[in-house]
This record gives structure tokens, sequence and C-alpha cells, in this order.
């Protein structure tokens, strides 16, 4: 079974009396462990799917199968622990909290989670060393760099144990040397046989799409291309 | 490392936010912006330490005129007849007041016991007329005993500003307020006669020579009120008893004489600690009920005996409230006002903690614990600030004697110029939970906003 299964997924705006269709009767299908890149022009409806598959936007029309469950089907507090448990979020601008040290940014999902406290300090640990932090786990994110902070991100999505990471554009914010050491940490990890996590980017940057290992284009709201 | 079976996990506690996390995003999250968050704080605590000052002064000088109308009135507690409260009359008496004394040791020692001191102190008010040589006034005869010590008689000696106090051996000697000696044109040694007419027509007159003169700078007092001893009171009494035969007694007039009464307008009890006066009435009642029924009396508090006092500062502390929730508004509106504030600069950071996972539920509480912390601290510098404040105030007093010019007296009692501001347990409580109330509730508009933050909106900002 596919990990992730998306039906006639349709998403309609409406702006006064004009109409805007930003998803148009997609279908995808992402199966568990793959590296794929969602890309596209502005406008083209990226970040749109990426909301919906994430939870975070409801289809207009459509079914969003993600681990067997139909999230367009579940109550406001269940996508709130499906987020929690089976997603992972990479956005654009970082988004740490910015009140919390590196670590605890990282162990929030799991304290959310409700894992044992050694064990969410470990797991930590473990992914801010993954991702080159091992000495700035207590810096808060005033004190990292556009990179570093990126890398947390990566460390609290991918601590918490989802089965998909969503990252949105990325590596937008990064320079080249920052981008293309996340990029190998990214991949690196959809590597690991135990983790086998899934990736899903938006991402307009070719060096993304250089390593993915499937490429989905998107134009005024359609699939128009599907490459491996 | 720790394999992950993500599917099988559920949320471990009822909110998810543990309460140390909670509090500590709380606490971070509250010191983003230091200068906003003090000046929240300092307002709060200037408008709490306002409030604790104004209840303080408002509750001390209540205490102090409540204390002094009891010193200066008819003590905590007091049995009287029947009828005489409404309708005061010089016929209203406790006939046998020695068998009425008597029985009333037996309670007194049981109270004394549970470490309540009642002082049973007999008095007699008599409503006469005072004529000397130049002139005639209606006057209020107090009859003070010389063997107890009665409060109102060691306050009032303290305005003694001529002559000597009253004394047993001189049972004609009187002490009057200067404004009376005034008016009846009296000095030391000046002879007053003194008179009341009985129920049965009659007339009774009795002389008074003038021991001393006081005054207290209250008008009811200095121009209205004869002090003198027990014996020249119990002289109109009998008067009376003989005129009309104690109708308002069981006892026939020949039982009384038999017993040799000493007949007394009222006793007045003064209970201490204070506070056990409800205590104390509740025993003396039990006690004596169907005594007191018998003979036609009643045991009244102070609250009885005293209606316009207890009226005048119900109705100031009405406005004492009316200014506590002006504060407590004020301090609804600055601590909403930052929370607020706060609330929507972080509108993304609310919608990134949705996206995670953080439930609605979970922003709210971390939004009201932010609220929470701010009423703690805010209560804790206002604390400060007016506590301090008021321990200054109540060790020094705040002297009102230049605003209140001569006048010592306030709903016809007497009112110290030097206010000391008064806190009970009670205030205190009332203080600190109507702010930390209040606080809380400003917490809770900010509160359902950010709960209603929708992450996809929110991440767009």
């Amino acid at each position: 079974m596919a990990l992730l299964s998306l039906s006639n997924i349709s998403k309609i705006y409406q702006q006064g009396e004009l109409t805007v269709p930003a998803l148009q009767e997609v279908n995808l299908t992402v199966e568990q462990g793959e590296f794929a890149a969602l890309v596209g022009p502005s406008g083209s409806g990226k970040t749109t799917l990426l909301n919906i598959i994430g939870g975070l936007d409801t289809p207009s029309e459509g079914e969003v199968m993600l681990n067997g469950r139909d999230m367009t089907r579940l109550s406001e507090s269940e996508l709130s622990d499906f987020r929690l448990f089976e997603l992972g979020f990479i956005f654009q601008a970082y988004n740490l909290v910015p009140v919390l040290s590196a670590l605890e940014n990282v162990e929030l999902i799991m304290v959310l989670q409700g894992r044992p406290e050694k064990e969410r300090r470990e797991r930590a640990e473990h992914f801010l060393t993954l991702v080159g932090l091992a000495d700035q786990m207590d810096r808060r994110p005033s004190g990292l760099s556009g990179g570093q902070q990126q890398r947390v991100a990566v460390a609290r999505a991918l601590a918490a144990g989802p089965r998909l990471v969503l990252a949105d554009e990325p590596t937008a914010n990064l320079d080249s040397e920052n981008a293309t050491a996340l990029l190998d940490i990214m991949y690196t990890l959809s590597q690991d046989k135990e983790l086998q996590t899934t990736f899903l980017f938006s991402t307009h940057d070719p060096r993304v799409m250089e390593r993915a290992r499937r490429i989905i284009t998107l134009r005024d709201g359609r699939i128009v291309a599907d490459e491996c | 490392m720790t394999s992950v079976s993500s599917g099988s996990m559920k949320r471990q506690h009822a909110a998810g936010l543990p309460l140390a996390l909670l509090l500590r995003l709380a606490w971070r999250n509250l010191w983003r912006h230091r200068k906003r968050t003090l000046i929240t704080l300092t307002s709060i605590a200037i408008g709490f330490a306002m409030a604790v000052i104004s209840i303080g002064i408002g509750d001390g000088s209540h205490n102090s005129m409540i204390r002094n109308a009891i010193t200066l009135g008819e003590g905590h507690l007091a049995i009287q007849p029947k009828g005489y409260l409404e309708a005061p009359s010089n016929s209203l008496m406790i006939a046998d007041g020695k068998g009425l004394t008597d029985q009333l040791q037996h309670p007194l020692k049981a109270l004394a016991q549970q470490g309540i001191q009642v002082s049973a102190i007999p008095r007699i008010s008599l409503q006469l007329l005072a004529s000397t040589a130049n002139n005639s006034v209606g006057v209020g005869l107090e009859s003070v005993s010389g063997q107890a010590e009665d409060p109102r008689s060691e306050q009032l000696r303290k305005g003694l500003i001529v002559g000597d106090w009253l004394s047993e051996e001189q049972e004609n000697g009187i002490v009057l307020g200067q404004a009376l000696a005034n008016k009846l044109k009296v000095r030391l040694g000046s002879k007053v006669v003194l008179m009341a007419g009985t129920q049965g027509g009659d007339t009774t007159a009795q002389l008074g020579r003038v021991r001393g003169i006081f005054q207290t700078g209250m008008d009811d007092l200095d121009s209205y009120l004869i002090l003198a001893p027990l014996e020249l009171g119990r002289l109109f009494l009998k008067a009376e008893l003989t005129a009309t035969g104690a109708q308002i007694e069981t006892k026939t007039k020949t039982e009384i004489e038999a017993e040799t009464a000493q007949p007394l307008t009222r006793i007045a009890l003064f209970v201490l600690p204070a506070g056990a006066a409800d205590q104390a009435q509740l025993l003396l009642n039990k006690a004596m009920n169907s005594s007191l029924n018998s003979r036609q009396l009643a045991l009244l508090d102070w609250q009885t005996l005293m209606p316009d006092l207890v009226q005048f500062v119900a109705l100031d502390d009405a406005g004492n409230y009316v200014f506590l929730l002006l504060i407590l508004i004020m301090v609804l509106f600055g601590i909403i006002n930052t929370v607020l504030m706060s609330v929507l600069e972080r509108t993304r950071e609310f919608g990134l903690l949705r996206a995670l996972g953080l439930a609605r539920i979970q922003l709210m509480l971390l939004v009201c614990a932010e609220a929470f912390l701010l009423s703690v601290l805010a209560l804790l510098f206002g604390w400060l600030l007016g506590g301090g404040l008021h321990l200054v105030l109540s060790a020094n007093g705040l002297d009102l004697s230049g605003m209140m010019g001569d006048s010592t007296a306030i709903m016809g009692t007497y009112m110290d110029p030097v206010i000391r501001p008064e806190l009970s347990l009670n205030r205190i409580v009332q203080l600190s939970g109507g702010i930390f109330l209040v606080t809380l509730l400003s917490g809770l508009y900010p509160a359902i906003k950010a709960s209603r933050v929708a992450p996809v909106d929110a991440l767009k900002t």
C-alpha cells in the first residue's frame, strides 16, 4: 500500500465573485522512503498541495489517504494528532520557536508526543549531532545562522519519527554551501533503512531537483509531469 | 537509537503540554519584550497598591469608628428592655439589675474558659431636663459605675478639661460637656437640678453638682451628655418603679423592693477579642434566652444598636468597592493590551505550533499561562509596593486633622483624625483574588484569539 495517495484533489479559492482554482483533479501516489520534489512555477499550486497533504488546509474535493487514513475525514483534534505523530514539517522560513534552545525546539514535538524525557533527550541530541549542531544545542534561534536554524528544523522534523516529511522550499533562504549541506543531510537520512522517512519537497531550487529521485511537475494546479 | 513506531503513539497528557514546559514557555514569552512587561507590571502594581492603601484606609477608619462607637456606646453586646431601642423611655428598665448581673456570671465564666473575656458594665441612661438659674436644657444622663472599668468612662475621661472625674463618694457629683456647661452657664461646683417625669405624671428631681467638664470634639456629646455615678441615676429609676410598679417585669413591685433591686437601663458587654462577639452572643443567648424573654429583655449586638453606623460603613464600603472596580478595570485592560499585543505579534509562531501538532486547547493554555504568570508577578509587585506603603502608614498613621478641623465626629461617633490603615485576612484574600481573577480573565480573550489561528494562514504572515 502507498504511503500517500491523492485522488482527484481540487482546491478552489473564492475571491469575491471570482473563482480561482489552485489545484485541479490532482492524483498522486507516494511510496514509503521516496525522496520526491514538487516543482513548478510560482502559483502552480505546490504549497497548496503540501498544505493539503499536511492537513493544514482542506481540499474542495477529493481524498487524501495517508498511511491508510483519509485525512479529509479527520476532526480538528484528530488532525492535530495526525500531524504530531505522522508528519514532519520543514518551512522556508525555518520557523523555530524563538524562546526555546535548539535542543528544546527539537524536543518540543516529542514532548507533545509524550515520549519519556530520557528518550527524547537522546533522540534530540542524536539528530542535532547528525545535522552537525552538536556544539550549538543550547543556543536559541537568534544565536544561530539561517543554515543552522534550518538544520535544527530538519532535526526537529526527523527526531519526532514521522512517516512523511513535507518541506516547503527548504533551501530558498540558504546560501549555496548551506543548501548543499542540508540536502546532503536530508538525503542521507532518507536512505536510513531504520527510519525509512519519506521526503516531499516543493522547490524551485535546481540543487534539490538534482538530488530528488522523483520530480513531480505542477502547472496551473495540475500535475503535468511525474518523472523518476 | 530508539526506533519509532509513530502510528501507535497517542498523546499521553490530557492537555499534551506538561506543566513545566508550559510555564517555561510562558515565562520566556513574557520576557520577550522586557520593557513592555515591566511597564505593564508597574502599572498593575501601582493600581494594586492604590487599591490596598485605599481599602486599608477605608477599613482602618471604619474599624476605628466602630471601635470608638462601641467604646462610647453600649459595648459589643447589650442587654436592655425590649422596645427600648425603638422608643427609649425612662420607664423601660431592668428592674432587678442585681439579679440579672448575678445570673450572667455563669455564662461569662463559661466564655472565659473558651478564652473570651466579657466585661459586664451596668448602665443607666435617662432623658432629663437640666435646669440652672440661667437656663433649662434637655440632656441625656449616663450613669457610670465607679466599680467596674467602663471603657466609655475611660475614653471620656481623656477629654476632661476642668475639675475631677466622677467619684462614688460624691453621689451627686456630675461631669458634663463643655458646650452643655456653656448653655447652662455653669462652672465647677455649680448646682444643676435634674428633673424627670414619671409615667404616673409625677416629677422627680435630684440635685447634681458639677465636678468636672469634658470636651470630646463631638457635638452630640459635648452639648448633651451628663455623666453621673450609678447611684444618682438609680434614684430616678427607683422613683419610676415606685410610681408605676414595674410594669415591665413579671414580678410585682413589692417583690422587687424585697430583693432591694438595683434597677438598670442596660448591661453593656465588652468582648475581648472583639472578633468573638458573635460567639459570645450565641452562647449568652443560649444560656439566658428563657430568662431574658421572661424579663422582656433582649440581647442585642452593636450592629443592631447602631444601625446608622452600619449603614454608613456599608455605603462607604460600596464607594471603596467602586474604586476597586475601577482599578480592576484598569488592570484588566492593561493586561489585555499586553497579552493581546504579544499574541498578535506571534500569529506566525502560533500557526507553526498548530502545524507541528499543538492542539487549540494547548495554545489557549499557553496564553493563559502567560496571563497567569503576569498576574502572579503583578500580585507580588503589587503587594511589595502596596503592602510596604500599608505597613509604613499603619506604623505612623495618616494624620487628617488638618482636613477635619475641630470636628472629630462622623455619624455621631468619634473619628480619630490619625487613621491607621487596616487590612484583614479577608481583605487580603479579596484584593489578591480580585486582581488574580481579573488578570486571568484578561488572558482569556487573547487565548481564544490565539487558539483560532489557522496554521495555513498564519504561516503566510
